[in-house]
């Protein structure tokens, strides 16, 4: 049995190297160092309570103790974490259980909370006070970061007699900032809200003022299954990063155990395609740069089965819809979930969008004109930094949206929300803000757009006219009063007896002009009807899901069906 | 009552609109079309005129809705004011009917520029002047000369006007201003008050026996119908007095044939019998204009005299060479330049001459 267990805790890497390179931790400017604080401490704890099975309750709370100067408070009703693990999980960096397994991942790569840690120490030199209630004990402690060594410091550890379960880190931060921005962390927690129906979140910011935002579900996700890296996704380097981990004896042997969609069947045909100018069954110390990228060319050529899909759980139509509805309360919604597909040849993804017009859809400015809003998920995470730098942000912007009755895109009240989920989100940069322009990616976005934004379209322009309709009404009945008051004068005919002549006479028109209007629009339906023929034709031809290769193994066949 | 005719076409633009929503169809009134396209040149009367093109101003168009409801209400107010026996100014409307519309932060106007181009629809379209719908407009024509005028109850000499004058009134209508005591020969019509300041001081009405009157510029209505009427009543002949410029030239147009704009009562405003005294640029060689009191064109002149060239009462050949000796020279006169001669040139040598020798421009 040679599978070898890749969950094992990797550490490398120094405290001190990133003292220096802040910004690989997401922290800098001030506004967005506050908000990346509250991704690493509350995506941790949905983490940590969707693990145990808890349906998640969070409370955050931002304080301001002076200019650039605020504390903030997480607590949570997970788990709680025995204390060892709890002391690395914070107090050490690169550490986390989530590294080198390909799962799909809310957040980083375990550097988050423990990069926040040490944030707060180089900028106050004060600890981070943590209270863990795991397994029926309370415990309090101080958690710091020993920059050299880069292991935790303990301190002032007690515990408490009073019952708790769950998570509560509180630390102070200077050189952030906390505005009315739709940066800020009140924004992240809102899209956590809506893209985790089954969260709940209260949140007390600077000005004490509280939002709540419920739960629209009691379902917890699933558990994404965890899976290896599909074989053709690798490119040389993390093949000869990798076989440093392995323990393999041969080279062989190593691909096998560490990579999916590797059978016997590949492995003859891939050693046929490299022939005798490379032997698989080499030690595996004999891997050098020159053999890696040969085998990398190699594998490419050769046939695999595509990768298993259950390893990403998406939200689900129902639930986003039901959360949308709550929180943005819209006129017209449509929610789609595309299809797992794969990128690069093997990594698997799904998109999620939804379409969200009217209510509190969009954003309100200061000076309360609308602005249209893009929700850029990934793994449920919501990504509110570099919108520019990312392919999401592209394929919501090359749709033509004038099709689908929005005239006037930027300037509506209309929230796109799009979710991508994958075990491997290809990001820009370490940043993690935005998505990298993968043509698989940004063409699966577009087709789930133009589906939702067909229909909503109907939707829309029926609303449209109607309002119009109203419009034009009251217009007619505000200057018949005028006329009603004038032929009073001029004919002695009392104003009382003019109005609803005058009324009867506006509804007569309007129906009129209603009958000539279903008549040009039942052409404008037959139209677009022929139109629409065409759009699905493209979609034929567009979509690039990998066809199952003439595989004879039927059992793997019928898995994959399933 | 004064004006009772205005009332009754009123009332008759109501009534046609309250049959129209008798029979459930909604009402829309039928104006003459007011642009250059409806315009033209009547041969017969020598005037200008508006053409037959109408068009329908609906309440349940949206593009009309708000102009068809400004038009009846200006209808009414008209009525109401007629009735009053009170003249006001079209300020005067605008402001009286401008109010905040039911159920909105709208105003029935928002300025002038809505009220008196509608105004103007009425007229055109119910064949009234504005005199006759009591709405005066402001003059500062200034006339004197030899007869007596009967306004309401007061008679005026207008010889004993002394240096002012009489100043005309907005509404010259025969049913309000009666002329009485008419003893002149002829009419002289003067673009600025200055020079008719002179005359008036050398009181050369009195030597010449004729009226003289200005309207300060270009003239406004009431001093047009006032030349008018003296010229149809009295088959008095009018002379124009203007500056040798394009826009003395066109000054003198709009007496004798009328504006394009108010095409449609030039009927009652223009004098076709008018004829032009001077000032003229060949005047220069006959009397010898000294070059120091020459001006030079400026391009809008020159457009000008390129446009005049092409209008019907201005092709002819002695305007034509008139038009085409300011060209070539380059130059305009005033007709105070005729003081470089002397102060008294003006009314007792080159007037006298001019009708002496009947040396006129059609």
């Amino acid at each position: 049995m040679m599978t070898k267990n890749v969950s094992k805790l990797k550490e490398h890497s120094i405290a001190e190297f990133f003292k220096k390179n802040r910004h690989m931790l997401g922290l800098y400017g001030k506004l967005r160092s506050l908000t990346t604080i509250i991704h690493e401490f509350v995506a941790n704890s949905i983490d940590a309570c969707e693990e145990a099975g808890i349906l998640p309750e969070i409370e955050v709370k931002i304080v301001k103790i002076e200019p650039n100067h605020f504390e903030v408070h997480v607590i949570d009703n997970g788990p709680g974490m025995d204390e060892k693990s709890l002391g690395k999980a914070l107090g050490q960096l690169l550490v986390g259980s989530k590294f080198h397994r390909l799962i799909q991942m809310r957040g980083q790569q375990g550097i988050g909370a423990s990069g926040c840690i040490l944030f707060s120490q180089i900028t106050t030199g004060k600890p981070t006070k943590v209270i863990n209630g795991h397994k029926g004990k309370t415990v309090y402690m101080e958690i710091g970061i020993n920059i050299e060594k880069n292991t935790p410091i303990i301190t002032n550890k007690k515990h408490i007699n009073k019952e708790f379960k769950g998570l509560a880190i509180s630390a102070e931060f200077k050189e952030v900032d906390y505005q009315d921005s739709k940066q800020n962390a009140l924004e992240y927690l809102r899209r956590i809200a809506i893209a985790n129906p089954h969260v709940q979140i209260k949140f007390l910011d600077p000005n004490n003022k509280l939002y709540v935002f419920e739960r629209t579900t009691d379902e917890i996700p699933k558990k994404p299954i965890e899976i290896k890296a599909h074989i053709k996704s690798v490119d040389t380097d993390t093949l000869i990063t990798n076989a440093k981990y392995s323990t393999a004896k041969t080279v062989i042997n190593y691909i096998k155990e560490t990579y999916d969609r590797v059978g016997d069947k590949f492995l003859k045909d891939l050693q046929k395609t490299l022939g005798k100018e490379i032997n698989l069954k080499m030690k595996r110390k004999e891997l050098d740069w020159d053999k890696a990228e040969k085998i990398i060319k190699a594998i490419q050529k050769i046939k695999t089965i595509a990768p298993r899909t259950d390893s990403i759980i998406p939200i689900s139509e129902e639930h986003l819809k039901a959360s949308i509805i709550n929180i943005l309360k819209p006129e017209t919604l449509y929610v789609l979930t595309r299809k797992p597909t794969t990128y690069k040849g093997g990594y698997p993804f799904q998109v999620e969008v939804a379409i969200s017009y009217g209510g509190k859809s969009g954003r309100k400015l200061k000076d309360k004109t609308i602005k249209s809003e893009i929700m850029r998920f990934a793994n449920r995470t919501p990504l509110l930094f570099d919108q520019g730098a990312c392919a999401i942000t592209r394929a919501v912007n090359s749709i033509d949206w004038k099709r689908y009755h929005i005239r006037d895109f930027d300037n509506e009240p209309i929230t796109i929300i799009v979710n991508l989920s994958s075990v491997h989100i290809p990001y820009t940069n370490t940043g993690k803000q935005a998505v990298a322009d993968e043509q698989e990616i940004i063409d699966e976005i577009k087709l789930a757009l133009m589906t939702a934004g067909r229909a909503i379209s109907h939707h829309i322009s029926k609303k449209m006219k109607h309002g119009l309709k109203l419009e034009k009404k009251r217009m007619f009945e505000r200057y018949s009063y005028e006329v009603a008051r004038a032929l009073q004068t001029l004919t002695g005919k009392k104003e009382k007896e003019l109005l609803p002549k005058l009324k009867e006479i506006i509804l007569k028109r309007l129906e009129l002009e209603d009958e000539e209007d279903s008549t040009k629009q039942e052409k404008e339906n037959k139209k677009e009807e022929l139109e629409e023929d065409i759009i699905d034709e493209e979609e034929q031809t567009n979509k690039k899901t990998p066809k199952i290769t003439k595989n004879k193994d039927k059992k793997l066949n019928d898995f994959f069906k399933n | 009552m004064k004006n009772e005719k205005s009332i009754k076409k009123l009332e008759e633009l109501g009534q046609k609109t309250l049959d129209m929503i008798n029979r459930m169809e909604q009402p829309y009134f039928e104006l003459p079309v007011r642009s250059l396209s409806n315009t033209f040149f009547d041969e017969k009367s020598k005037t200008i005129k508006m053409g037959n093109k109408m068009s329908k101003r609906y309440f349940l168009n949206t593009k009309h809705t708000r102009k068809y409801a400004q038009t009846i209400s200006i209808a009414a107010e008209l009525k109401k004011i007629i009735k009053e026996q009170a003249t006001i100014s079209i300020r005067d409307l605008y402001y009286a009917l401008k109010h905040t519309l039911k159920n909105s932060k709208e105003n029935s106007f928002e300025n002038q520029g809505e009220s008196d181009p509608i105004i103007e629809d009425l007229e055109a379209s119910l064949g009234l002047l504005r005199e006759e719908l009591n709405l005066a407009a402001s003059t500062k024509g200034v006339i004197s000369g030899k007869l007596k005028i009967k306004d309401g109850k007061d008679t005026i000499d207008l010889s004993k006007m002394g240096s002012g004058g009489w100043g005309v009134p907005s509404n010259v209508e025969p049913d309000t201003i009666e002329i009485k005591d008419l003893d002149a020969d002829f009419v002289l019509f003067i673009e600025k008050d200055a020079v008719w300041k002179r005359f008036n001081e050398d009181k050369f009405w009195k030597k010449h026996n004729c009226i003289i009157i200005t309207g300060k510029g270009q003239p406004s209505r009431a001093e047009r119908r006032l030349a008018q009427r003296l010229n149809k009543e009295f088959n008095l002949p009018i002379f124009s007095l203007m500056d040798a410029d394009p826009w003395g030239f066109y000054i003198y147009s709009v007496i004798k044939r009328g504006s394009i704009s108010l095409s449609y009562s030039e009927e009652k405003l223009a004098t076709p019998d008018t004829k032009y005294i001077g000032l003229t640029i060949s005047d220069i060689d006959k009397y010898k204009i000294p070059p120091e009191v020459f001006m030079k064109l400026s391009p809008e002149d020159l457009k000008r005299i390129k446009d005049m060239k092409n209008y019907p009462w201005f092709k002819n050949k002695l305007w034509q060479k008139e038009l085409n000796l300011m060209k070539t020279k380059n130059v305009k006169l005033e007709l105070e330049a005729l003081s470089r001669k002397r102060i008294r040139f003006i009314t007792e040598e080159y007037l006298p001459d001019k009708i002496r020798n009947k040396d006129f421009l059609p």
